[in-house]
């Protein structure tokens, strides 16, 4: 599919590696350190879930993996590109070609179609006919009938899979999902976490998930544990807390 | 119910950015109202009261029977608060060292001009001067050409009948330098306190006693209520607006303001429009959840009508701080434009427009989509409710129509201008349905980016049912805009045609039959040929149908032209600025008819075959109408009421020869011989009043001008609103473009180009439309003749095009700025 495949790179890569990664932003006052001395790695193929409190810093710790943003300190490797040094069309085309995204809020614009609302990272990535694989996509999360309903005539479960649809559109290397069941009743919820898993084990996909859902944490293979900004293994996790 | 109040507050509206809109756009629409209809109403006085130099009053009263008219008559109008001055004018012969000369007289009280300046020169090297008065007693002020006649210099004097008197300046002009018969000779000016001192004016003489009057219409009015039934058939009462040289000039320019108004007014409704139903739409969830708490129908009306009227006094009270400021700007602009102070005149009455304006837009425009607030099913808390169809707008643009109906009526009081108006949008919506519907057609088959080209198309479909709506207000406020743009133009190049560089500026009157010929080889020798030489017999109307045509004409109208002698005409040809309206040209070899003007024709009645009857000296001459024509009489060509055909009536009459030309100022010395040559040649010099009126349309053009770029500024904020209203799903979708990974320059291009293609389209459709609108608009208001105008419409789509790329860039500007993660949390 693309080189990123290519078993001997993938042999030398890690498909994300982060060193003491330390993020703060500037209030009024002072300074909020929201994350300090991060350092992790991710195999290809791998599926890991960040777990931790709300305002534990976990959703900002996935926006600088993805690339949405820059750390303060430290370096973020994203399937061997220094994101820090890239500029920020770079990472833009970093993101359109490797990467995927769900989100807590689904984040569909209420004017598209689901069909439309897919068929935009692929128009992005300059996709000739991307029509088709669109509607490909959707059939396979089960909408094959609502191609032309707005989000606000579906429901939160059918909005997500149209979310996951289009993460999965342009063939991403790895997928970031921030509480991609927050939102969503837990029968719902369940429908979507298989999904969602069914579709990464069929691509091959890299999955990086923020949740606070233990169940669907469980079903990667791999948890972070983070607290007030600093990562631990979840097993310290559990030491700290007692 | 409190917790209901505070989320009604308007404090807390004003962090919503639609509120903003419609709270926004209220104020432009009171400003811009309110600040041009201050403006028109100050401008209006202003040109009225430059035009009131003209008589050098507000009103004249002439008494062409040689006598004065009763003191009485003038006590009353001082006693009713008016200012009075006098004037007297005759001709008479003045000695000199060098000889003698006819002049024309005018002699005036101290209180002349009451209206205007009298330019002087007071000595040869001296620079010219306004001054406010006349010469003082002894004094006496000549025309530039009577000192050269009679090889004298200033500080000499000059005898006028019995009386020496000084000569202290040069004449230059006359705030009053109108062309009367009598003023042929050149003109000297002497204070009225002399005349008797002259001896000139004896019983019988040929003088003209001119009373002066100025003041408050509404006294001039009263006063003429009280004086009319004394008047005699020889009196003439004389404002301003029955000035044929230039009261259409004036007509136009009140016209245009009140166009220029009435389209702020459609402008400002349609931002209060778009942006009230963008804040309707966005209200529907907290409608619902107003609902599901346990409010009413009525209770949920209530709230919102309480809103509007809040919003309501903020918009008028917001527009109002506006409008004052930029008033008083303008007004200054408006008085170095004038070159004389103005005075600052704020009228009260011309703010009710702007309130009236502020409430139509809101009831009218803003209330109907937020009445329908009542009607959002509380069920859409849970759930998504289908959303508005287009039906259910259907009473509102009914509603809307009949208000934009009302308003333009009311503003420009012209049903034509409305039909006109509202036809062209009528068209421009046809119109638009069809580009929309066949843009949409074809964008469909688009598919795929990757260049920012295909991405923009990509774009335009995505929001095709925005993009149409934002389409058909760019193309009408920009229809709207070129249809002032053009009315403009055409306007400003009806004036220039009028008074071309080279338009007449010199009478010769008083031409013998048999001088006729040397006259014409005498100009053409200098470059100066003369125009269409006219015979002239001054004869009087005084039987229509064989009865006395003062009994015949209605009472209720009082024409000058049947209380004076009339200039009669013959003439072969017709002239080229004459136009028949009913009955036919004189056929070549006709001697039957007479061919009268088309305005006079319809105040007394006249149809074809009616027998007018005229005195001309001792005989009489009797002829029927077979045709009527218009005459353009501010065409500073020979004009006449009566033309009859060459060997018609007027044969064997006895009669002389009158024309025009044009002179050029380094040639006027030629006019010396010329007078020595023909002595009996009467020329009437009114470059001047060339001058002058020239002056007058450069005013009012930059008057105009002003209001025009006022209301562009209008249409500019207008769009700007339209394009806001969808800001916040812009900059979503922006965020959301750049996470997946769309490029930031690209992404710029795209959505410049998006706006940039709208823009375009809207400005086709938008001029496309205006050239209709003006069309009529034209050929019914504006009396002219329609062109097509490339070269001012050319511009507008790229203008628009570019304008719209530059929002759609400043609206994506937070988008591009941060880094999306932030922006996505923003939205969220």
């Amino acid at each position: 599919m693309n080189q990123m495949t290519d078993p001997k790179l993938a042999a030398t890569n890690p498909m994300l590696r982060v060193t003491d990664l330390t993020h703060r932003v500037s209030l009024e006052t002072d300074t909020l350190t929201i994350l300090q001395g991060v350092s992790l790695e991710i195999n290809r193929g791998e599926s890991v879930a960040i777990v931790g409190r709300s305002g534990s810093g976990k959703t900002t710790l996935l926006g600088l993996l993805a690339g949405l943003d820059t750390p303060t300190e430290g370096k973020v490797e994203l399937d061997g590109a220094e994101i820090s040094s890239l500029t920020e069309d770079q990472r833009a085309q970093l993101r359109a070609s490797r990467v995927g995204f769900v989100f807590q809020s689904f984040q569909l614009l209420p004017a598209l179609s689901a069909l439309e609302n897919v068929m935009l990272p692929l128009e992005l990535a300059g996709m000739e006919s991307p029509e088709a694989r669109a509607k490909e996509l959707l059939e396979r999360v089960g909408l094959g009938e609502r191609l032309s309903h707005t989000p606000r005539q579906l429901s939160g479960g059918e909005q997500q899979r149209v979310a996951i649809a289009r993460a999965f559109a342009s063939d991403p290397v790895i997928l970031f999902a921030d509480e991609p069941t927050g939102n969503l009743d837990n029968r719902t919820g369940q429908a979507v976490s298989d999904l969602l898993m069914d579709l990464n084990r069929e691509q091959g996909t890299t999955l990086v998930m923020v949740t606070h859902d233990e169940h669907l944490a469980a079903r990667c293979g791999r948890q972070l544990q983070i607290e007030a900004g600093v990562l631990t293994e979840p097993e310290a996790a559990r030491e700290l807390a007692d | 119910m409190a917790a209901a109040k505070k989320l009604m507050s308007v404090r807390r509206d004003w962090r919503e950015r639609d509120v903003r809109v419609v709270l926004v756009a209220l104020v432009i629409a009171v400003a811009t109202v309110a600040t041009i209809a201050l403006f028109a109403n100050q401008l209006q006085r202003t040109l009225v009261s430059s035009a009131s130099s003209f008589l050098a009053a507000d009103r004249q009263l002439e008494a062409e029977n040689g006598r004065p008219v009763p003191a009485e008559w003038i006590d009353e109008a001082r006693e009713r608060g008016l200012e009075t001055g006098q004037l007297i004018e005759f001709s008479t012969m003045v000695f000199g060292e060098g000889g003698f000369q006819l002049v024309s007289v005018k002699a005036v009280s101290d209180e002349y001009p009451l209206r205007g300046e009298i330019e002087i020169q007071p000595g040869s090297d001296a620079p010219r001067q306004t001054v406010g008065a006349g010469p003082g007693r002894g004094e006496i002020w000549v025309n530039p050409r009577l000192l050269r006649l009679l090889e004298l210099e200033i500080g000499e004097t000059l005898e006028v009948g019995n009386l020496e008197l000084e000569i202290t300046s040069l004449l230059i002009r006359e705030p009053d330098g109108g062309f009367r018969l009598s003023s042929l000779a050149p003109r000297v000016m002497i204070h009225v306190d002399d005349v008797p001192g002259t001896g000139v004016i004896q019983e019988g003489s040929r003088a003209e006693y001119v009373y002066l009057f100025a003041g408050p219409d509404n006294l001039l009015d009263d006063y003429y209520q009280w004086l009319e039934p004394r008047l005699e058939p020889s009196h003439e009462w004389e404002s301003v607006r029955d000035g044929e040289t230039f009261s259409r000039s004036l007509e136009r320019a009140e016209r245009f303001l009140l166009l220029g108004g009435s389209l702020a007014v459609l402008l400002a409704a349609v931002a209060v429009a778009v942006a009230s139903r963008q804040y309707a739409l966005s209200q529907r969830d907290t409608v619902a959840l107003l609902k599901t708490l346990g409010l009413s129908s009525r209770g949920i009306g209530g709230l919102y009508l309480r809103r509007l009227a809040l919003w309501g006094i903020a918009g008028v009270i917001g527009g109002l701080l506006v409008a004052l400021p930029l008033f008083w700007i303008l007004v200054r602009l408006l008085s170095d434009v004038l070159e004389q102070p103005v005075d600052f005149h704020l009228a009260p009455s011309a703010l009710l427009p702007a309130l009236l304006t502020a409430l139509v837009s809101l009831f009218a425009f803003a209330y109907p989509p937020i009445r329908r607030l009542r009607n959002v099913a509380a069920m859409r808390v849970l759930r998504a409710q289908p959303g508005e169809s287009g039906r259910d707008a259907i009473p509102d643009i009914a509603i809307a129509i009949l208000a934009v109906f009302g308003l333009v009526w009311l503003y420009a009081g012209e049903v034509a201008l409305v039909f006109a108006l509202l036809g062209g949008l009528a068209l421009l919506l046809a119109v638009l349905a069809l580009v929309g519907g066949l843009m949409v057609a074809v964008l469909r088959r688009v598919r795929g980016g990757g260049n920012a080209w295909r991405l923009a198309l990509v774009g335009l479909y995505r929001h095709r049912q925005a993009s149409m709506a934002q389409m058909a207000v760019f193309a009408m406020t920009l229809m709207l805009a070129a249809t002032l743009i053009l009315v403009r133009t055409s306007l400003l190049d009806d004036w220039q045609a009028q008074l071309p560089d080279n338009a007449p500026n010199h009478f010769l009157i008083n031409i013998a039959p048999d001088a006729v010929d040397e006259v014409e080889a005498f100009w053409a020798e200098r470059d100066a040929p003369l125009d269409t030489v006219y015979p002239m017999v001054r004869g009087r109307l005084t039987e229509l149908n064989d009865q006395p045509v003062l009994e015949a004409v209605s009472k209720d109208e009082r024409i000058g032209a049947l209380n004076r002698e009339l200039n009669l005409t013959w003439m072969a040809e017709l002239p080229e600025d004459n136009e028949i309206v009913a009955g036919e040209w004189f056929a070549p070899g006709d001697t039957i008819g007479v061919s009268v003007e088309a305005e006079l024709a319809e105040r007394m009645g006249l149809v074809m075959g009616d027998r007018l009857t005229f005195t001309i000296g001792s005989e009489t001459v009797t002829e029927p109408v077979t045709s009527i024509r218009t005459v353009q009489w501010d065409s500073m060509k020979p004009n006449f009421y009566m033309a009859f055909p060459p060997g018609g009536g007027l044969t064997d009459m006895p009669g002389t020869w009158i024309t025009s030309f044009h002179l050029d100022e380094g040639n006027k010395v030629a006019l010396n011989e010329f007078s020595r040559r023909f002595p009996t040649v009467s020329v009437l010099e009114i470059d001047h009043i060339i001058e002058r009126i020239q002056q007058i349309v450069r005013q009012v053009t930059q008057a105009i001008e002003a209001i025009l770029a006022l209301i562009l500024a209008a249409a500019l904020v207008v769009m700007a609103a339209v394009v806001s209203a969808t800001l916040r799903d812009r900059q979503r979708e922006g965020a959301l473009l750049r996470t997946l990974g769309g490029q930031q320059s690209l992404l710029a291009r795209s959505t410049m180009l998006e706006f940039a293609l709208l823009g375009f389209v809207a400005g086709i459709m938008g001029v496309l439309a205006a050239e209709a609108a003006v069309y009529a608009l034209q050929v019914r208001m504006f009396e002219g003749t329609f062109r097509w105008h490339w070269q001012v419409m050319l511009p507008i789509p790229f203008i628009s095009a570019a304008l719209l790329a530059l929002f759609g860039r400043w609206q994506l500007r937070p988008v591009l700025s941060v880094s999306p993660m932030l922006l996505l949390r923003r939205l969220e």
